[in-house]
C-alpha cells in the first residue's frame, strides 16, 4: 500500500504527536512508515506541517500534488497546504467554521474550536479529537479505530484513557455532523 | 530489534551501539536532539558516558578531539553554521589525525527551515580533507554512525556524518542492534610531541603528506566497500543518476512513479571519491546526472562532458530537493520532455501570515517592546543575535542579525561608524556564553559606547531548552559577575509582567548612557515560558479581552507588541484567541493607546 498524509496546524496544537501516533499505528500494521516534522523556528502560534508516508517510500518529504489526506488542526493551515493534495484522490479533514471558503477537494470540516470553547472537550486534545473525526469521515484512512487506540496506548499509557475518550468524541461528533 | 525512531534518536542510539562514550556539542536545529537523546539512553541504561553541552561548537569539538587522541571513541554534534565556529580546530585536527575514533556530526538545513544560510557540510569535509557519510533516512543514519566510527578508528581520521533536516527530523521504523555492548573505554594519552604538538612548518608538512596518503587509502576503501558492490545492480540504461543523501529518495520515487528508466548509483561517502574509477563507469552511459543537496560536492570532484548537475545549470542550485525538481533536471538534461506530473494548484487568495513568533507570555517580547518604546527608531540601531529573541524582528525591534555573538561586536562597529545614534544590542544567555564574552572584552577595553541587554532565561530555548553553563553549574557561573569581570558594571532587572516596569528600566539605561564612556550593560533575569518548573505563577492567571467600543483598530498592538493570540475579528476589532493566550496579562498596560485591553477575570 501507499498512503501519504500531511498534518497541518500551528505550533502548540500537537501535530508532532499525531506523527508519532500514526508511525506507531503503521508499525502495528506491519507497514513501512517514513515521516518528517518541522522543528526549531515554529514557535507557538506559527505554521507547522508534518508528513507521514505509509508504504514503500524512500524520501521523507511529501511533494506537491501527492498527498491522499490533509488533516488540518486549523482551517487556514488547510488552505495553506492544499497544494500537497492529489487532484484525483485528495481528501481534507479540517477544523474550521461552517462559513469557511470552499475548495475543489472532498472536504470534511468540523468546528472543533467552537466545541472546545463550549467545554465539550479539552483544547489540549484537539489533535486526538481531529484524528477521531478523520477515522469517522475519511473512507480511505488506512487505520482502524482499534489500531489507533493501541498506538495511543503505546505512545503514553498514562494519559491514554483520557485521549481515547476524546478520540471517540471526535468520531461521534463527526458522525452527527454528517 | 525494530524501533520507531526519529533520525536524531537513531543517531544517538547508533553512537551508543558504536561504543562512543564521550559526546560534546552545541545545540542548533536540526542537530539538537542527538546529544539530548544520547543522555536519555545513557541514563535509562545506566551507562558510563560523558555527554554534555559545551559553551560553543569550537569548545565542543576540541573536548571531543582531546578524548579521541587519548584513544577514546568520541563524537561532536552541531549544525552547519556551528561547524563554521568549529572550523578552526577541524582544519588542524584533520592534519594531525587521531588514535581512538571521532565522529563529527554536522546537520545541514537545505531549504533554510531554521538557519541563516544553506551550507553544505560535505563541502567543508572536502575543504578539511576528511571523509563524509551522507545518510538518506534514519535507518541509514543509524548504520552510518557505526560505520563512521569504525572508519575513523581504522584510518585515524575524523569522519563526518552529514544528515540534513529531512533525515534528522524524519521518523522511520528502524532495525537496530538488540543488546548494549557498551563499556566505558579508558583514555590513555601518550605523549608524542612531534604529532600532537607539531609546530609548523616541518612537522605539519609531514602531516600534510600523511593526510594526502590517508585520503588516497579512503578513496580506495570507498570504491571497494561502498561503490563497487552497488555497481552490480546497474541495469545498463542510457542515463546514470549519481545520488547522495536525501537526493537519492527523491530520485528513486520519481523514477518508479513516472516509469522513467535510468540507473541510480548512490554515493554513501560523497567525499573523497575515487574519481578515475567512477568516470570509467560513464563510458556505458549517454548522460550522467548528479542529484545532491545542497552544493555540487560530488559534481566538483568529477569531470566529463556527459556530466549534468548544478555547475552545468541543469539542476537547481538553492533550496531543498523535491521530485518536481528531479523531473525538471531530467527535462533540462534532455532526457524526458518537460512534465507537470507533480504540479498542483495553490490556494491563491491571501491567508493570514504566521511568521515564526515568540511564544505568548514570553518576556523577550516585553524587552523588545520597551527598547523600541524608549529608544526611538530614527535615533537608534538595534543589533541582535541568534536565539528566540531573533523573533523580535516581528516587532521591528531588530536591525541586524549576522551570526552568534555579532550583536556585541557589531554594536561596537556602529558606535564608531554612526555615533549619533544609540546602539542597543540584545543577546541571550546561551549566545553570550557561546561567543559574546570576547566582543564585550573588546568593547570595554576600547571604550565603545552602546547599550547591551543580555536576556537571561537560563536555557537555550530556541532549540528545545538545552542547559546553559550558568544553569546546572554548582560554581555559579554568573553573567553579572562575568560582565563585572570584564570591567563594567552590570545592571540587573528581574522581569515583571507589569510592562511599565520594563519600560522604566530601559529609561534608566538611557539615563546612564548619556554620561557613559564605555558599554552600558544590563541583564534581564527571567525564565522561559516553556520552563514549567521555573516559570510558575507567571502565567495563566489573567484572562484578557478587548473592549470593542474602545478598540479603534489602530494596529499598534499587532505591529509593536505582536502577541500571537491578537487578531482582528469579523467586526474589524481586535480579539484575543483564548486558546493561544498564556494569561500573562502583560498587554494590559502601555501597549494600547485607547486602553482597549481589559482584564476579564482572575482564573
Amino acid at each position: 500500500m501507499k498512503y501519504q498524509i500531511v498534518i497541518a496546524g500551528i505550533g502548540g496544537q500537537g501535530a508532532v504527536f499525531l506523527v508519532k501516533v500514526l508511525s506507531i499505528a503503521s508499525a502495528i500494521k506491519n507497514q513501512k512508515c517514513l515521516g518528517t516534522e518541522n522543528h526549531g523556528m515554529s514557535q507557538r502560534g506559527g505554521s507547522v506541517s508534518c508528513y507521514v508516508k505509509i508504504g514503500d517510500f524512500y524520501a521523507p518529504a511529501i511533494d506537491e500534488g501527492q498527498a491522499d489526506l490533509l488533516i488540518a488542526l486549523e482551517g487556514n493551515e488547510a488552505l495553506r497546504n492544499i497544494q500537497y493534495l492529489s487532484k484525483e484522490k485528495g481528501v481534507i479533514v479540517m477544523n474550521a467554521p461552517k462559513n469557511f471558503p470552499k475548495v475543489d477537494f472532498e472536504t470534511h470540516s468540523i468546528d472543533a474550536f467552537k466545541k472546545a470553547k463550549a467545554n465539550e472537550f479539552p483544547i489540549d486534545a484537539l489533535n486526538v479529537y481531529m484524528l477521531g473525526v478523520t477515522l469517522a469521515l475519511d473512507p480511505h484512512f488506512p487505520f482502524t479505530c482499534k489500531e489507533i487506540e493501541e498506538a495511543i496506548r503505546l505512545m503514553n499509557a498514562k494519559v491514554a484513557d483520557k485521549n481515547i475518550v476524546v478520540l471517540h468524541q471526535g468520531i461521534d461528533d463527526a458522525k452527527d455532523n454528517k | 530489534m525494530k524501533q520507531i525512531l526519529m533520525g536524531n534518536e537513531a543517531i544517538a542510539l547508533g553512537l551508543i551501539h558504536a561504543g562512543v562514550d564521550m559526546v560534546s556539542g552545541y545545540p542548533g536545529t536540526p542537530s539538537s536532539e542527538i546529544l539530548g537523546n544520547f543522555q536519555k539512553f545513557r541514563d535509562k541504561n545506566k551507562l558510563e558516558a560523558y555527554a554534555q553541552w559545551a559553551t560553543n561548537e569550537k569548545v565542543g569539538f576540541e573536548v571531543a578531539y582531546a578524548g579521541a587522541i587519548s584513544g577514546k571513541r568520541t563524537c561532536a554534534t552541531m549544525k552547519q553554521v556551528g561547524l563554521n565556529v568549529a572550523s578552526d580546530p577541524l582544519m588542524s585536527a584533520s592534519y594531525i589525525g587521531l588514535k581512538g575514533a571521532m565522529l563529527l556530526i554536522s546537520c545541514d538545513d537545505p531549504g533554510f527551515y531554521s538557519s541563516q544560510t544553506e551550507q553544505d557540510s560535505r563541502s567543508f569535509a572536502k575543504f578539511a580533507r576528511i571523509p563524509v557519510l551522507d545518510p538518506s533516512t534514519p535507518q541509514e543514519a543509524y548504520d552510518m554512525v557505526k560505520l563512521g566510527v569504525e572508519l575513523s578508528h581504522e584510518f585515524e581520521s575524523i569522519v563526518m556524518l552529514r544528515p540534513v533536516m529531512r533525515v534528522s527530523h524524519a521518523r522511520e521504523i528502524c532495525e537496530v542492534d538488540d543488546g548494549l555492548h557498551v563499556k566505558a573505554n579508558e583514555g590513555d594519552f601518550e605523549r608524542n610531541i612531534p604529532r600532537w604538538g607539531a609546530v609548523p612548518p616541518a612537522g605539519r608538512f609531514r602531516q600534510g603528506l600523511e593526510q594526502i596518503d590517508r585520503l588516497e587509502a579512503i578513496k580506495a576503501w570507498n570504491w571497494d566497500h561502498l561503490i563497487k558492490p552497488k555497481t552490480h545492480a546497474l541495469k545498463g540504461e542510457n542515463v546514470l543518476c549519481l545520488t547522495s543523501g536525501t537526493g537519492d529518495g527523491y530520485v528513486r520515487e520519481a523514477l518508479s512513479e513516472l516509469d522513467i528508466h535510468a540507473d541510480v548509483l548512490k554515493l554513501d561517502m560523497p567525499y573523497p571519491l575515487p574519481k578515475e574509477k567512477l568516470e570509467a563507469l560513464f563510458v556505458n552511459y549517454d548522460k550522467v546526472i548528479v542529484f545532491e543537496e545542497s552544493f555540487p560536492c560530488i559534481e566538483e570532484q568529477l569531470s566529463s562532458p556527459k556530466l549534468y548537475g548544478k555547475l552545468t545549470k541543469h539542476v537547481h542550485v538553492i533550496d531543498e530537493f523535491s521530485k518536481d525538481k528531479v523531473l525538471s533536471a531530467f527535462a533540462n538534461a534532455g532526457v524526458i520532455a518537460p512534465s507537470h506530473a507533480y504540479k498542483s494548484e495553490k490556494y491563491d487568495l491571501e491567508l493570514p501570515k504566521r511568521p515564526p513568533n515568540m511564544c505568548p507570555g514570553c518576556p523577550h517580547r516585553d524587552v523588545h517592546y520597551a527598547i523600541t518604546k524608549v529608544f526611538k527608531k530614527k535615533k537608534s540601531i538595534y543589533t541582535s543575535d541568534i536565539g528566540c529573541y531573533t523573533l523580535g524582528l516581528n516587532q521591528a525591534a531588530i536591525d541586524t542579525i549576522l551570526c552568534m555573538g555579532a550583536s556585541i561586536s557589531m554594536a561596537s562597529g556602529f558606535s564608531i561608524s554612526d555615533p549619533d545614534k544609540t546602539v542597543i544590542a540584545t543577546i541571550g544567555d546561551s549566545t553570550f556564553m557561546h561567543s559574546g564574552v570576547a566582543p564585550l572584552i573588546n568593547a570595554v577595553y576600547q571604550n565603545h559606547k552602546f547599550i547591551l541587554v543580555i536576556l537571561d532565561n537560563s536555557t537555550t530555548a530556541m532549540t528545545g531548552r538545552q542547559t546553559t553553563p550558568e544553569r546546572t553549574n554548582p560554581h555559579q557561573i554568573d553573567i553579572k559577575r562575568i560582565v563585572e569581570g570584564c570591567g563594567v558594571s552590570c545592571h540587573e532587572y528581574v522581569y515583571e509582567q507589569d510592562l511599565n516596569k520594563t519600560v522604566d528600566f530601559m529609561k534608566s539605561l538611557q539615563e546612564m548612557y548619556k554620561t557613559a564612556t564605555a558599554p552600558v550593560v544590563a541583564v534581564v533575569r527571567e525564565f522561559c515560558v516553556l520552563d514549567k518548573e521555573n516559570a510558575t505563577g507567571r502565567l495563566g492567571n489573567v484572562v484578557v479581552e478587548v473592549d470593542e467600543d474602545k478598540c479603534v483598530a489602530c494596529d499598534s498592538c499587532i505591529t509593536n507588541y505582536k502577541c500571537p493570540p491578537m487578531h482582528y475579528n469579523d467586526a474589524g476589532k481586535m480579539e484575543i484567541d483564548p486558546f493561544l493566550c498564556a494569561g500573562c496579562g502583560s498587554c494590559l498596560d502601555v501597549i494600547c493607546p485607547t486602553d482597549a485591553f481589559v482584564k476579564k477575570e482572575e482564573k
